[in-house]
């Protein structure tokens, strides 16, 4: 009986697929033990599972077509339509995605060009990574949370809860961008005596454009995203419509009709952001035009002039 | 009276490289003036780019002095130095406008190049000098889409708009074809003569540059050797050595 003991562990020892799975298997069952997760709390939420499903299901998409008298900024359009919670929150939510990639972007670009180790001194530049570190150890929504504090519920406290995330998160992306650019254009900046203001905005930035035009658009569909969850929070948005939905009238029909918009509308922004990036990224497909130069023009040179 | 046309760049007793225990060169003399076309020759990684790159103040040297355009310094004055680098330095996916442009920077006040606003004047010499190159034609294509003879002459017109009094310049003439590099040759020429500067070049191909450049300097075993000094013949154990 012994030996046959002592056999069977010395196969768990030997195979090592075994001894993995074991190991996980008695963590993952502390893990559960200790959050108090039983099979039991589980099968007491499906019958709450199938009354919210009762409950929302036709999705009512009135909240496309009936006007909201309750809309913050209030609606002044004629259309009921155009003041509908559906096309209010989604362009709300439009909006301060839009405005926070740009205000990030103006905010993330000099300190990407100050954090890149390759256009900075080294103190300079680790100072500005802890800087942008620390805006992104907290998500948006908790900044959100700061913001409604401090300057109430409604859009501003979205926009800027997500221009804060977006210049700790885009700013990353970029000084790696502007680290990776050629150090030839570089050094013939450097030799013509050039500061290093000059160095990074009419040599590093112009050659890193297309990586930078890319995350741009990335972070605006990002911010899309979770503009959507910031408004649970009164940082205004669809979520915020969700919410007042959600609060008082237990109105999940409604909800989901949100939800399945708000769905549509961010898939379509990914795939044409997705296609408009492709243009940037895919080099090889489609051979690089000096689009930046429309963009962030320097020194425009017309042929006729 | 006469007088000598200034010194541009004077190396004395340098040692050059990035360990102080084996420096890549020793005891490197030089001195270049205005007007002279220079080339420096030697076989692959003895040093040539580490030199240029020295002279051009991107690194120090170990030992010794080096002095550019009339500084006892490393740093010269702003836009005193051009450099073309070996794989010429142009900023992706920007035109042959933009490119040669840059040259321009060097001489641009603060408000111009903080609002990104050029004079008409520097405009207006930044079309001559793409005209002067042959490449009017192509000033709105980005440079990514020129052949390596057109990028040349891009990375040239922009030392041209620059005008700097020490021009170094990397392999400019590697895998051209004889007619391309007699092209370029010939703007080199046109830059030291009509334009008074002194011109650094290295080539790989110590008896092309001798029909070109006014002396030929050669790498070896960590010395600059004047080639003029060595025999014609000398040339080929050069190649010689690389393929052993």
């Amino acid at each position: 009986m012994n030996e046959r003991i002592s056999d069977s562990i010395r196969l768990i020892i030997r195979r090592p697929i075994l001894r993995t799975s074991i190991i996980l298997g008695i963590i993952t069952i502390l893990v559960t033990n200790h959050l108090q997760i039983t099979i039991w709390k589980l099968v007491d939420g499906w019958s709450n599972l199938l009354k919210l499903g009762s409950e929302a299901l036709p999705p009512d998409f009135t909240v496309l077509t009936e006007r909201a008298g309750w809309t913050y900024p209030p609606c002044t359009f004629e259309s009921d339509m155009l003041c509908s919670p559906a096309v209010v929150g989604m362009t709300q939510t439009l909006e301060i995605a839009f405005l926070s990639t740009v205000f990030g972007m103006l905010i993330s670009l000099p300190l990407a060009a100050m954090a890149a180790s390759n256009l900075s001194p080294y103190w300079i530049s680790q100072s500005v990574r802890q800087i942008l570190a620390a805006l992104r150890v907290l998500p948006s929504l908790i900044w959100a949370l700061i913001f409604v504090i401090v300057v109430g519920v409604g859009p501003l406290a979205g926009v800027l809860a997500m221009t804060m995330y977006t210049i700790g998160y885009l700013g990353k992306l970029q000084y790696e961008a502007l680290e990776g650019v050629s150090k030839e254009p570089l050094e013939v900046a450097r030799a013509m005596g050039l500061p290093r203001w000059q160095v990074a905005r009419f040599f590093a930035i112009p050659e890193a454009s297309n990586a930078l035009i890319s995350q741009a658009l990335f972070m605006f569909e990002y911010n899309v995203r979770h503009g959507s969850v910031i408004g649970l929070v009164g940082a205004g948005g669809i979520g915020w419509y969700m919410n007042h939905y959600l609060s008082p009238f237990q109105l999940y029909d409604k909800v989901l009709a949100l939800i399945i918009i708000m769905f549509v509308v961010v898939v379509l922004i990914d795939q044409i952001s997705l296609q408009i990036r492709k243009r940037f990224m895919d080099q090889e497909i489609y051979p690089p035009r000096a689009l930046w130069r429309n963009i962030v023009p320097f020194f425009p040179l017309r042929g006729g002039e | 009276m006469n007088t000598q046309p200034p010194v541009r760049l004077k190396l004395e007793d340098a040692a050059i490289g990035f360990d102080q225990e084996s420096p890549l060169l020793e005891s490197v003399d030089l001195e270049i003036r205005a007007g002279e076309i220079v080339g420096l020759t030697g076989r692959s990684g003895i040093g040539k780019t580490t030199l240029l790159r020295t002279a051009a103040g991107l690194v120090s040297p170990l030992s010794g002095s080096v002095e550019c355009c009339c500084t006892a310094d490393t740093r010269a004055q702003k836009g005193a130095i051009g450099l073309i680098p070996q794989r010429l330095g142009l900023v992706q996916h920007q035109t042959v406008g933009y490119n040669v442009l840059m040259g321009a920077l060097a001489g641009a006040n603060f408000l111009q190049t903080a609002l990104s606003l050029p004079s008409k004047k520097m405009r207006e010499e930044t079309r001559s000098v793409i005209e002067e190159v042959g490449l009017a034609d192509k000033t709105l294509d980005s440079v990514n889409r020129l052949s390596g003879g057109q990028q040349r002459r891009v990375a040239i017109a922009r030392a041209m708009l620059q005008e700097p009094d020490l021009l170094l310049a990397d392999e400019c003439l590697g895998e051209l074809d004889a007619e391309t590099a007699r092209g370029i040759i010939d703007l080199f020429r046109h830059m030291a003569d009509d334009h008074n500067m002194a011109i650094l070049i290295v080539d790989h191909n110590p008896v092309r540059a001798k029909t070109f450049c006014d002396r030929v300097y050669q790498l070896r075993g960590r010395r600059l050797i004047l080639f003029e000094e060595e025999e014609q013949s000398s040339a080929l154990p050069i190649i010689g050595e690389v393929s052993a």
